[in-house]
This record gives C-alpha cells, sequence and structure tokens, in this order.
C-alpha cells in the first residue's frame, strides 16, 4: 500500500508541464490580435452595390453608405448631409490613419455619393467607391 | 541542492491555470473580432487640377450628361446607357486623344454613372468626373 503510494507521487512529478513557453506564443498571439484589431463600424444598412467589371481589393476603416432613398448611413445611424462631417471628423479622430468607402446603392443619387466623396477628400482621406463583381 | 530547489519550488509556485483561462478567452475574443473585412471598391476621384501650362493643344472632350432622368447624352446627342460605349469608341475612332468626361446631374443614379465610369476604364478610355453646373441642366 505504502509503495504503491510513493510511486503515484512519482508519476505526477514526471507528468506535470512546464507551461511557460506555450504562455509566452499565447501572449504574443493575444498582442498581435489586439494591435491588429481595427474595429470596423459597419453602416448598418444593406444596399445593392453597382456591378463593376474593375475592383481592387480595399481594406475601409471608415464605411458610409448611400441608400436610394437618399439616406446616409454611418456605423448604423442615419445622418444629414450637414451632420455627416462633424461625424466623419470624429472617426478620423480615432483613427488618423482610416480609410473610406463609399457604399453606394444603384439607385442612390450621384450628387450624394459626390457630396460624401467631395468631403472625404477634403478631409484628405483615400476613398473608394463599393462595387461587386459578376 | 536538489532538496532546496525542490522545497523553494512548491513554496514560489504560483497556479497559472486562471490566468492562463483568461488570456485563452481574450486570445479567442481577438481572433473572433479580427474582421478581415473584404471589401472591394474603385476609385472614382477625379484627377487632381493640373496648375501646369499646357504646351500643347487640350486633348478634345467627349462630354457624357446624364439628366435628372437619369437619360445619357453623349455630345448632346441621346443615347442608352448600354449604347454609351459604342457611341464614344465610334468618336474616338476619329480621335483618338479624346478623353470622356462624365457630367452628371445630381439626381442621376449612382448605378448607372459607375456602370459608364466602369465601361471607361476597362476600355483603357481615360476618364474623369464633374459634376453639373446648375446652368447646365
Amino acid at each position: 500500500m505504502a509503495r504503491r503510494g510513493s510511486r503515484v507521487q512519482v508519476e505526477e512529478e514526471d507528468v506535470e508541464l512546464n507551461m511557460t513557453p506555450m504562455l509566452d506564443v499565447v501572449f504574443i498571439l493575444l498582442i498581435f490580435f489586439i494591435v491588429t484589431a481595427v474595429f470596423v463600424k459597419e453602416p448598418g444598412v444593406e444596399v445593392v452595390r453597382p456591378d463593376i467589371a474593375l475592383l481592387d481589393d480595399e481594406k475601409p476603416t471608415i464605411l458610409v453608405a448611400v441608400t436610394d432613398t437618399d439616406e446616409i448611413w454611418i456605423n448604423r445611424d442615419p445622418y444629414e448631409i450637414t451632420q455627416v462631417r462633424r461625424v466623419l471628423e470624429q472617426l478620423l479622430a480615432e483613427n488618423p490613419r482610416a480609410e473610406a468607402m463609399i457604399q453606394g446603392d444603384e439607385g442612390a443619387p450621384i450628387g450624394t455619393v459626390l457630396d460624401v466623396q467631395e468631403m472625404l477628400m477634403e478631409l484628405e482621406v483615400p476613398v473608394t467607391i463599393s462595387g461587386r463583381n459578376n | 541542492m536538489r532538496k532546496r530547489r525542490q522545497r523553494g519550488g512548491d513554496q514560489a509556485e504560483v497556479n497559472m491555470t486562471p490566468m492562463l483561462d483568461i488570456v485563452f478567452i481574450l486570445l479567442i475574443f481577438f481572433i473572433v473580432t479580427a474582421t478581415f473585412l473584404q471589401e472591394e471598391g474603385f476609385d472614382m476621384t477625379p484627377p487632381p487640377p493640373n496648375d501646369e501650362p499646357q504646351n500643347t493643344e487640350p486633348n478634345p472632350v467627349i462630354l457624357v450628361q446624364i439628366d435628372a432622368e437619369n437619360r445619357v447624352f453623349v455630345n448632346q446627342r441621346s443615347t442608352s446607357e448600354d449604347r454609351v460605349l459604342a457611341a464614344v469608341q465610334r468618336i474616338r475612332a476619329e480621335a483618338p486623344q479624346s478623353a470622356v468626361l462624365i457630367e452628371p446631374n445630381d439626381e442621376a443614379l449612382h448605378g448607372t454613372v459607375s456602370t459608364i465610369w466602369d465601361d471607361m476604364r476597362v476600355n483603357g478610355i481615360p476618364v474623369s468626373i464633374q459634376r453639373a453646373t446648375a446652368e447646365d441642366s
């Protein structure tokens, strides 16, 4: 009985793992994902994107949607064109190196899309227009 | 020597498991929220104004106008959205250096304008955009 107990103790000591290297790796992964985490704020509406053949991959961090009913949506809230500049400036203060993308509906008036585009260009933000490829 | 280290280790050993749990939960949270957002888009910004004096004759411009009722005009001649490319290519056959200027009314549809813009770029025709001024429309 006593012998058996001592054998179990020896086994336990042998089986114990050194967690430190794994912990190091996990911390490095954690820091990587925290640093690269870009919280993209979705506009909150679905638009029908125009059908475009020549498209580039973009990594926008500011998304502005213009719907066919001429509403401008940023970060799940509709805004008037006069309010958009203030909202964009707030978003830029959070992330000064942002890139913007306008998600214009096929039926959206081009005037609104160009208004938003001009505003973003005045704020010196690179801006692209969203499209879909069939 | 061995005995002392073993005892000291026992005394100082911290239980890492709860911290490891938290770190793993944080890791999973950041992996899940890391949206590698894949958006496809195109650039519709007009080229920056060129202040340099042009020593050559400015290239002739093919004017593509889109009015508030979404009708398309190529050099004042009425066309449909699909025939813009054909009309532009016909003009460019005579004047190969000419560039396209899209002049949409503010009420024109975004879909129409971007389709024309894309048609021009696919065919390598230089294209720019300028909103119609009030007196044009």
